[in-house]
């Protein structure tokens, strides 16, 4: 039995682009089956209930199994002029659509998974930053972080201090704000939609809203995908699968502000799905 | 029944390495420092719950590959990189196992366990595999095996095996009494390992 706070909650189920005729993309939701086609200029989305609620933007697919409780979090960046949005494809990750969310807001973890690119020893400290839970978007937000960055982007020349913001915008997608290499007055947006197949096992979509009209598509894919892959040889190897929500299996610090905000933020909505409740 | 499980041939886990195994149904960190020291962990960071034989040795630490934790062979926690200039509590420590070497052989018990790991002083290691298969299936293929426990004995082919219940199958650890048998015990689990793979052992 799932809980209607998570039924009622927008998850992407594809890339918009890729989206064909019947039966299109036979895929899972919450355990269960669903197909996304297109018929004529619409997108559907069907499973043995019948149709469900669908919604398109950054470009992918969304669809709520139950009734939505809200709109789709809004990204102002995909609309703004001079931005490069990407699609990245899909990595599956043996893991809870939670963990792989968690391990998005996470920094400490670059210097060890994404060596020489997002983190080198030894600058591994994670300094002070704010994290809190705002009340009118019931958003988590981490704000002030900054980390030193050998290659921050595809289009970074050397090692720099990056400034991010992390946002959870819905209870599997958030969406990072990150020094942009090439205009320092704007932010590169990125942010990762996962789709949770079932409790343990999940499609991690990467999006990007950049500033950068010089590197070539396949080479910003390549970059992200090169870093997700990195991040499922962890995600896949954590023990228990399931993300604990209860203090005591883990032992999180200062640097883990964002990550101890997700999880209260989650236990207190009741978006327990890919969720350890109970010490095992 | 021995509480000790043998984990692996010490030949095979040299110093600067750290590798997975298992105690019954408890999945292991074990690993080697530069000075030849053993450990043995539960296979959990306490920070996020990544694999520790996922994680990399230095000298005589071993750090968890996803946040570059430090631990000690104590198992306690030396060293948070991402707080360069904490003490780390000393709550904060990996499950210890012991881990010893006898005859060649690593052997794991739980902590609190206060006997000897088997003496096999005296044999040639010779190899480590995994099966695909039972302890039933094994029986079938080693005629006249004599088990005691984890130990099964092989007269026929000079060997004794120290079995291991892994999460991939069952571990074999071969050794043999005369040293010049080693190739004919290697050839021999060879042949096991083909009937396995063909499902004979299933």
């Amino acid at each position: 039995m799932i809980a209607a706070a998570v039924l009622n909650e927008w998850y992407p189920v594809a890339m918009a682009a890729m989206v064909g005729p019947w039966p299109g993309r036979a895929t899972t939701l919450l355990g269960h089956d669903i197909n996304v086609f297109s018929e004529g200029d619409k997108i559907i989305v069907r499973g043995a209930g019948g149709d469900l609620a669908v919604t398109l933007a950054y470009g992918h697919v969304w669809a709520c199994p139950g009734t939505p409780a809200h709109d789709l979090f809004p990204v102002p960046e995909a609309a703004q002029p001079g931005r490069r949005l990407v699609d990245c494809g899909a990595v599956r990750v043996k893991c809870s659509p939670l963990r792989a969310v968690e391990n998005f807001l996470d920094i400490a973890h670059f210097p060890f998974v994404h060596t020489d690119v997002l983190g080198a020893e030894p600058h591994t400290e994670v300094g002070r930053y704010e994290v809190q839970i705002r009340e009118d978007s019931d958003e988590v937000w981490a704000t002030k972080v900054h980390f030193y960055q050998p290659q921050a982007a595809k289009s970074a020349a050397g090692g720099i201090v990056t400034e991010y913001m992390y946002r959870v915008a819905a209870s599997t997608s958030a969406v990072l704000y990150k020094t942009c290499p090439n205009n320092p007055d704007e932010w590169d947006v990125i942010g990762i939609f996962v789709q949770p197949l079932t409790e343990e096992l999940c499609e991690v979509w990467p999006w990007m809203a950049l500033f950068d009209d010089t590197t070539p598509q396949a080479d910003l894919i390549q970059f992200q995908q090169m870093i997700f892959l990195q991040d499922r040889s962890i995600l896949e190897n954590q023990i228990p699968r399931l993300l604990p929500l209860d203090p005591g299996k883990e032992i999180p610090t200062q640097a883990d502000l964002t990550s101890i905000a997700y999880r209260r933020w989650l236990k207190r909505k009741g978006l327990t799905y890919g969720a350890q409740m109970v010490a095992a | 029944m021995s509480i000790w499980i043998a984990n692996g041939l010490s030949q095979d886990l040299p110093p600067g390495v750290v590798m997975a195994g298992a105690w019954r149904g408890a999945e292991l960190a074990i690993w080697r420092s530069a000075s030849g020291r053993l450990s043995a962990w539960g296979d959990r960071c306490p920070h996020r719950g990544m694999r520790l034989s996922h994680g990399f040795v230095r000298g005589e630490t071993l750090s968890c590959i996803y946040h570059g934790w430090v631990y000690g062979s104590d198992g306690g926690c030396r060293k948070i990189p991402a707080h360069p200039a904490m003490v780390p509590p000393a709550t904060i420590k990996a499950e210890v196992y012991q881990c010893v070497e006898a005859g060649g052989v690593i052997w794991v018990a739980p902590a609190a366990v206060e006997s000897d790991a088997p003496d096999l002083a005296g044999l040639t290691p010779v190899r480590s595999v995994t099966l695909r298969a039972d302890r039933g299936a094994l029986a079938r293929v080693l005629a006249g095996a004599v088990a005691e426990g984890d130990l099964w004995r092989v007269p026929a082919l000079g060997a004794v095996l120290a079995l291991q219940d892994r999460a991939e199958g069952l571990g074999l650890h071969a050794l043999c009494h005369d040293a010049a048998q080693r190739v004919a015990v290697s050839r021999w689990l060879d042949g096991v390992l083909r009937l396995a793979e063909e499902g004979a052992l299933a």
